[in-house]
């Protein structure tokens, strides 16, 4: 048997175009279908003729018996001129000029587009003698129903959630948009799992280029399944090179439409209840969708709020760290009694105290997230009161440490994208390794490092810290920080290169 | 590309001055092992040597007042450091009190070394120990609390008292430098620290005091009067309580020619009726702000007239004149000197209003 493994490589195993290649025939048929109880044929006599038997197929639980019966089997049992039609092949073309009472039925010429056509829930007819069959769409629409996100606080805006059907995702979305310039282009990405990945966009918005890239990268990716999230995010952004989010997903319909309407790519997958809109850069990542339904004032104030929370839970540690052990003389001499007086005789080095205390943080966090929710918030009020004031009075930990690392966690949990903020959590532990290892030095090496490190990634195209830094050649006068008054927002962001900039009138 | 930037930034490091330890890096030292010194006495000792005494917080348990003796302070605090099981700590050493001794002698070495030691800092408070040394007040006060916590709070009240006022390293490293002369708050080495005018300084040693009247005219040229109260006789002969509530006073100089011949110094003064009548009539009220700018202009007087006897600029005169006439710069700072300059005096005192309930 030949392998394709040598040396404990693995060789490219390139994608079979047309997988199933051949004449479609019901032989064939039953053979790639074959040891598959669900798959199912029936001998259909037209007019009851049996003279003129065709063959339906289909697969058990992917269709609806009820669009068979009453859509397709019926108008074929009671259409007289049906069963006149001299021949299969006039009786094909009458079939799909209207006889057949289904909304969508196609002419097939392809083995492969008709194995799919079983898949995706059609049912096919073959004719005999002829080369090209009949495949109907009458697929079940089991789903869940639409309803608000379970994972994004809605508190002013839609509550109509992005479900599992990219089908019903769209319709969210044509609901919301109502410009014939929304356009969904759709790829099938995943060897196995042959998942339906539309586009979308808004003609005479969005960049064409921007489109053209986001496709481009979906039909190279080659893969068994899309199975998570990360079965796109990670093919279509090189999210090897960071951990930052360079796509931003949203639950919320209202938010991926108004992307779209900025001159964003939208991107639905079927079976992930999620919206994606690329490019995304670090802004993006700090702003909450209910900014936009708050007062501006509040909103530039809950936003300056979260960009100091991200300064303070990459840096705190770090800094304390850094100042405890190195710099004890830019503590002001108060505090630095109270430390002084909090850490006698715990027998730990700060250092060592803060990066014990993040990791019992994370796992604290993660043994929380991973439990049932009940059962998880017992977990974090025993570890977090009851083991933290024990650690204390115990003199394992100072409680200096431990409001230090609290603070840096909690205010973690103020980031909008979890992705973000599990990204800071890394380089915060980067961070306090560099600090205890060189004090301040160490902290702005690393800081350096990291700032060095976002302005060298893109999204698409996009500087990913646009508009603090952008590219050569683009002149950005956004705002980030200030959340202007709507009336005042004139422009979509430049950085996107929008067909068309202006957003009102 | 990179790379070499990453490279280049580590290859920084080793510009950061920080081989004076084992390593490239700075020198790792837990807080907890530490004793941080609040205050830091200096005295002259046999010979040309020094005396210093360190005083820590009283939130620490170990507070102690410790003391040493060298040759020069930076081996006097290395000889401190051997004394205790914690390391002396002088990064939050916020009073610097120097003998009168010593001060004598020359307050250049104490202040050079704030200014050169990593630890010091140069916004340390600086105060002279007026008949006596620093080791003395330091061990009287801390025999009552803390020398530390006395001279916070001497530095808080400075308004009030209106005779006193914090100076730091900074600023009489920088005056001496400009000017030649300098004035520092004076504290006597009794246990409660009591404020005891200014010392003034010239040419890096004390060459006087500035006292009573004196002081006080140094803080109304200064603008440094928050609270002072004035007492005044009215014209009914009732006695009044005038409370200063602001000074603000500008330096002119004198021309004869292209020759500087003198200084007047003119101040605002602001005052509110503490005492007397509940609001006097507009003669009453006239003879009273008369009465408050003769003696705030008496105490001005008092101040100058030190300047002019010790021959030191230790208010900064001729460069606040030279803020009014810039284009005679370089002829009012061109010179210290201060004896043959006639030096004014003036006082303008304006009641706003009383504190009775119907002023």
């Amino acid at each position: 048997m030949p392998s394709n493994r040598e040396n404990g490589q693995t060789h490219p195993h390139p994608r079979r175009e047309p997988r199933y290649p051949g004449p479609i025939t019901l032989a064939r048929l039953e053979e790639i279908f074959r040891d598959c109880v669900d798959f199912v044929r029936r001998t259909v006599w037209v007019g009851e003729d049996p003279r003129r038997a065709l063959t339906l197929c289909y697969l058990s639980g992917m269709v609806k018996m009820e669009r068979i019966s009453d859509y397709l089997l019926r108008p074929m049992a009671q259409d007289p001129e049906l069963a006149r039609c001299a021949g299969a092949a006039p009786m094909m073309e009458r079939m799909r000029q209207g006889a057949l009472y289904n909304l969508a039925v196609e002419e097939r010429d392809s083995l492969d587009q008709v194995v799919f056509d079983l898949v995706g829930g059609w049912c096919v007819f073959l004719f005999p003698g002829e080369s090209t069959v009949l495949s109907c769409f009458v697929g079940t629409e089991e789903k869940r129903s639409v309803s608000a996100p379970d994972s994004e606080t809605v508190l002013k805006g839609a509550k109509d959630a992005f479900v599992e059907s990219v089908r019903t995702n769209t319709s969210i979305v044509r609901r919301h948009l109502k410009a014939p310039e929304l356009r969904i282009q759709e790829q099938i990405v995943g060897r196995q799992s042959a998942t339906l990945v539309d586009i979308l966009y808004i003609e005479g918005i969005t960049n064409p280029h921007l489109v053209e890239q986001v496709a481009a990268r979906l039909r190279e990716i080659d893969i068994d399944g899309v199975f998570s999230t990360g079965a796109i995010e990670e093919y279509i952004v090189p999210a090897a090179r960071t951990p930052f989010p360079l796509v931003q997903y949203t639950q919320r319909s209202d938010r991926f439409c108004a992307g779209l309407a900025q001159g964003r790519v939208g991107v639905l997958i079927d079976g992930i209840p999620l919206g994606y809109l690329a490019p995304a850069v670090l802004g993006n990542f700090l702003q909450a969708p209910q900014d936009k339904s708050s007062s501006w004032l509040l909103a530039t104030a809950l936003t300056i709020l979260r960009y100091f929370c991200m300064f303070t839970t990459l840096l705190l540690p770090a800094l304390y760290t850094a100042m405890v052990t190195f710099h004890q003389e830019m503590i002001p001499t108060r505090l630095a009694l109270s430390i002084i007086a909090a850490k006698q005789n715990v027998p730990f080095r700060s250092a060592f105290e803060v990066i014990v205390l993040l990791i019992a943080f994370e796992i604290l966090q993660e043994a929380g997230l991973r439990l049932p929710q009940s059962i998880g918030q017992t977990v974090s009020i025993i570890g977090g009161l009851v083991v933290g004031s024990a650690a204390v009075e115990a003199k394992i930990v100072s409680p200096a440490v431990l409001i230090v690392v609290a603070v840096a966690g909690i205010a973690g949990y103020t980031m909008p994208s979890q992705e973000l903020g599990g990204a800071l959590r890394i380089w915060r532990f980067v961070l306090v390794l560099l600090s205890s290892w060189a004090g301040l030095f160490g902290t702005v090496m690393g800081a350096a490092v990291l700032i060095v490190h976002l302005a060298g990634i893109e999204s698409f195209g996009v500087p990913y810290l646009t508009p603090f830094a952008v590219g050569t050649g683009v002149h950005s006068r956004e705002h980030v920080l200030l959340r202007r008054p709507m009336p005042r927002i004139k422009d979509r962001p430049g950085a996107l290169k929008p067909r068309n900039r202006r957003k009102q009138r | 590309m990179k790379k070499t930037v990453l490279v280049l930034l580590l290859l920084m490091l080793l510009l950061t001055g920080c081989r004076r330890y084992a390593g490239i890096l700075p020198y790792a030292r837990e807080i907890e092992d530490m004793e941080l010194i609040r205050t830091l006495g200096v005295d002259g000792a046999e010979g040309a040597g020094v005396a210093i005494t360190a005083s820590g917080d009283r939130a620490q348990e170990e507070t102690q007042v410790v003391s040493g003796q060298a040759g020069t302070i930076s081996a006097a605090v290395l000889e401190l450091q051997g004394e205790g099981s914690s390391y002396l700590y002088f990064g939050h050493v916020t009073q610097l009190l120097l003998g009168e001794e010593l001060a004598r002698r020359g307050v250049m070495p104490s202040l050079n070394y704030v200014l050169r030691d990593v630890e010091m800092r140069l916004e340390t408070a600086l105060y002279l120990v007026r008949g006596g040394t620093a080791g003395q007040a330091i061990e009287k006060a801390a025999a009552d609390g803390s020398a530390t916590d006395r001279l916070e709070a001497l530095a808080d009240d400075a308004g009030l008292t209106a005779n006193s006022m914090p100076r730091t390293v900074k600023d009489v490293l920088a005056e001496l430098d400009r000017q030649g002369a300098s004035f520092v708050p004076a504290v006597l080495a009794d246990g409660g620290l009591t404020a005891a005018g200014y010392g003034i300084l010239k040419d890096g040693a004390l060459v006087g005091w500035a006292e009573g009247d004196a002081a006080l005219g140094v803080n109304l040229i200064f603008g440094k009067v928050d609270a002072d109260v004035v007492e005044v006789q009215a014209p009914d002969g009732a006695k009044a309580a005038l409370r200063v509530v602001g000074a603000a006073a500008s330096v002119g100089p004198v021309w004869d020619g292209d020759r500087l011949t003198g200084l007047k110094v003119h101040c605002e003064v602001d005052a509110n009726l503490a005492e007397g009548s509940a609001m006097p009539d507009e003669a009453t009220l006239s003879a009273l702000e008369e009465e408050l700018a003769r003696v705030e202009a008496e105490r001005m007087e008092a101040a100058l007239a030190l300047s002019r006897t010790l021959d030191a600029d230790y208010l900064g005169l001729r460069a606040s004149a030279a803020f009014r006439t810039p284009w005679r710069k370089t002829a009012l700072l061109g010179s210290f000197s201060m004896a043959g300059l006639k030096l004014e005096a003036s006082a303008r005192a304006v009641i706003q209003r009383s504190y009775h309930a119907d002023g």
